[in-house]
């Protein structure tokens, strides 16, 4: 690891000399009032300022939708491989915890090889977050600060960027940064003094119980009010999994050709939140119940994920979930804390 | 096997969605390499009584038309709605909202009374008779029409959306139109067209009819949290989604 300091002038030069190097280029941008992240054509379009950004950059990760193979009738079929050598730029701590999250849960078990094709050939640039949006509550899930994942973190500490090289990815791109030098103990300290400020200020709405605790609570509660109280609102428009970044599920469908034997098979994001999610062979549907469909994403996050992954908690604290839901009623800590008040949890 | 035989009929519309089918261009060749058209009078001048596939568009307005939509159903092994007015009644079921003779006069002026416009009440097509599958929309997406097609040629239960628009306009990274007050059907309307409305700025219309089991008891308490009433709401109901 080697930290080294950048003045912000200088950083833009980088980014130029990134944007012109032969990968593709993925950074966060404005988009009207919010932010996304898109492909990066100009240095100056960059906004590692931004406070969160609409999807999160599990778009990049796992695609919205993704060829996995080409068949040609019941005979033969060939895998199917488009990832590409991709920079991210600009990815906030929980957004890179929940990128660490799935990289566990796509290499485990049935490894998955399109996942992690593609992964491999990522390198991201984490940057620590200098807005707080207004439902961030990253604090309260422990993911303010992140130590791991990425190939190279930034810190805004004013006029110039802490730069960290994490891996040889990341110490190979200090190759494009010719100015940058050491960082002083000052540099280092003002850098402890923003992640310090984000433990603090990334928490717009606060957990009442450590998040190691979920797991338990939620353990005592499956038939708690709160699941019916908050579900007659629901929509079950799945908002509240598009834009989470450690929603991972996936349907699989199959595009057959006018000659009605070749295709392509393809996934594409589900949700568990959606009517029929749940719905199998026969057209039954084991989780009918808007209410259970609710009660599914919170265990999701707080119990049957973090039971694959050594006890991490599948809610990283992003608050996007809350800004997209249309009801207002998907705010994991406003469940959490109610299920905490009527629950003696030892 | 022989190819199954298709035949195209309209009823009270703007024949847009055909237009769409036509808007295939060099993909006609293959639909009709995949299937034999029998009739299809925006595009041919035959007739045929022996059709497996039956797609109908447009709504069901005078009592010949109940009658000609039952005929069809009576020789179709299969029958698709195609587009808004035969799926839902669509912007023809605006005129369920007035009295009946006030429509008439107000539309056809001294004729009036003219037999052949005898319009009765805007009806779907399923409200008439059995539809086996319905492509929605105003007009109806091409892509969609297409893997229907597809999938019915394979004997495959053709895959169409159940969840609401919201799950596409998410996805193309749009600001929710009720972030800024502002009312948008997204949340009971079916999607499949990619939401390119909210996409483009504006709201969700509701074309392509409500979801199966739409969350209506939810509009009260949730356009309040927005300073909106249900009667904001029904109002953007009444273009496409009459009674
Ligand atoms: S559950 Fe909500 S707050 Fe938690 S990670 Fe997902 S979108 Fe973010
Ligand atoms: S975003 Fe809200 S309304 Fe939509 S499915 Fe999630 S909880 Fe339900
Ligand atoms: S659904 Fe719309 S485009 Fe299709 S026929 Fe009716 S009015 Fe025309
Ligand atoms: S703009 Fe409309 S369709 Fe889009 S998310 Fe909001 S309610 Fe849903
Ligand atoms: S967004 Fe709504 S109105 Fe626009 S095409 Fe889709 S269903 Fe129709």
């Amino acid at each position: 690891m080697s930290v080294n300091t950048i003045s912000k002038d200088r950083f833009k030069q980088f980014v130029e000399a990134l944007i012109q190097s032969d990968q593709r280029v993925v950074g966060v941008q404005a988009r009207g009032d919010r932010f996304v992240f898109d492909d990066l054509k100009a240095a100056d379009a960059l906004r590692l300022d931004y406070d969160v950004t609409i999807l999160s950059p599990r778009k990049y990760v796992l695609p919205p939708k993704e060829p996995l193979l080409k068949f040609d009738g019941r005979a033969s079929y060939e895998s199917l491989q488009e990832s590409e050598p991709m920079v991210l730029l600009g990815v906030h701590p929980y957004d890179m915890a929940a990128i660490n999250q799935m990289d566990l849960l796509f290499s485990q078990d049935e490894y998955d090889n399109h996942y992690m094709c593609r992964r491999k050939k990522m390198t991201i640039i984490a940057c620590d977050v200098a807005t707080p949006s207004e439902n961030v509550f990253a604090a309260s899930m422990g993911t303010a600060t992140v130590d791991s994942g990425y190939d190279m973190l930034l810190t805004d500490i004013g006029d110039a960027y802490v730069v960290e090289a994490a891996t040889d990815n990341g110490k190979a791109l200090m190759n494009l940064m010719p100015d940058a030098r050491p960082a002083s103990e000052a540099d280092i300290e003002k850098r402890q003094a923003v992640w310090k400020k984000n433990e603090h200020d990334l928490n717009k709405h606060m957990l009442e119980c450590k998040p190691s605790f979920l797991p338990k609570l939620l353990e005592k509660n499956y038939d708690h009010p709160v699941w019916e109280e908050k579900a007659r609102l629901c929509y079950s428009c799945g908002s509240c999994n598009q834009v989470c970044p450690t929603c991972y599920c996936f349907d699989v469908q199959d595009e057959v050709n006018w000659d009605l034997k070749t295709g392509v098979r393809y996934r594409a994001w589900d949700g568990c939140l959606l009517q029929d999610f749940a719905t199998v062979a026969g057209d039954h549907n084991f989780r009918k119940d808007r209410a259970a469909r609710f009660r599914h994403r919170l265990y999701r996050k707080g119990k049957y994920v973090p039971g694959k992954i050594g006890g991490q908690i599948a809610c990283v604290g992003c608050g996007r979930c809350i800004t997209a839901c249309t009801a207002k009623i998907a705010n994991p800590v406003d469940v959490y804390n109610q299920l905490m008040e009527r629950t003696d949890i030892g | 096997m022989s190819k199954p035989r298709v035949a195209i009929f309209d009823f009270a519309c703007c024949e847009g969605c055909q237009l769409q089918i036509v808007n295939l261009e060099e993909e006609i060749i293959d639909l009709v390499g995949a299937v034999d058209v029998v009739e299809w009078r925006e595009a041919m001048s035959e007739q045929s009584h022996e059709y497996d596939i039956a797609i109908v568009e447009g709504s069901i307005t005078r009592p010949e038309d109940e009658h000609r939509l039952q005929i069809i159903r009576s020789r179709a092994k299969i029958l698709i709605a195609l587009g808004a007015c035969a799926t839902i009644g669509g912007v023809n079921k605006m005129k369920n909202n007035f009295d009946l003779n006030e429509v008439k006069r107000c539309v056809y002026g001294k004729d009036a009374e003219m037999p052949h416009l005898a319009t009765t009440t805007t009806r779907a097509l399923h409200e008439v008779v059995d539809v086996d599958f319905k492509i929605h929309g105003c007009p109806i997406n091409g892509e969609e029409f297409k893997q229907v097609v597809r999938d019915l040629l394979l004997g495959k239960k053709p895959v169409i959306p159940t969840y609401p628009v919201c799950v596409e306009c998410k996805a193309k990274e749009n600001v929710c139109r009720y972030e800024y007050d502002e009312i948008c059907l997204g949340p009971i309307i079916r999607a499949g067209c990619g939401a390119p409305c909210p996409s483009a700025g504006w709201r969700c219309f509701g074309c392509r009819g409500l979801v199966d089991n739409p969350n209506v008891d939810a509009a009260k308490e949730v356009m309040e949290k927005y300073n909106l009433t249900v009667d904001d709401l029904k109002q953007k109901m009444v273009l496409f989604n009459s009674k």
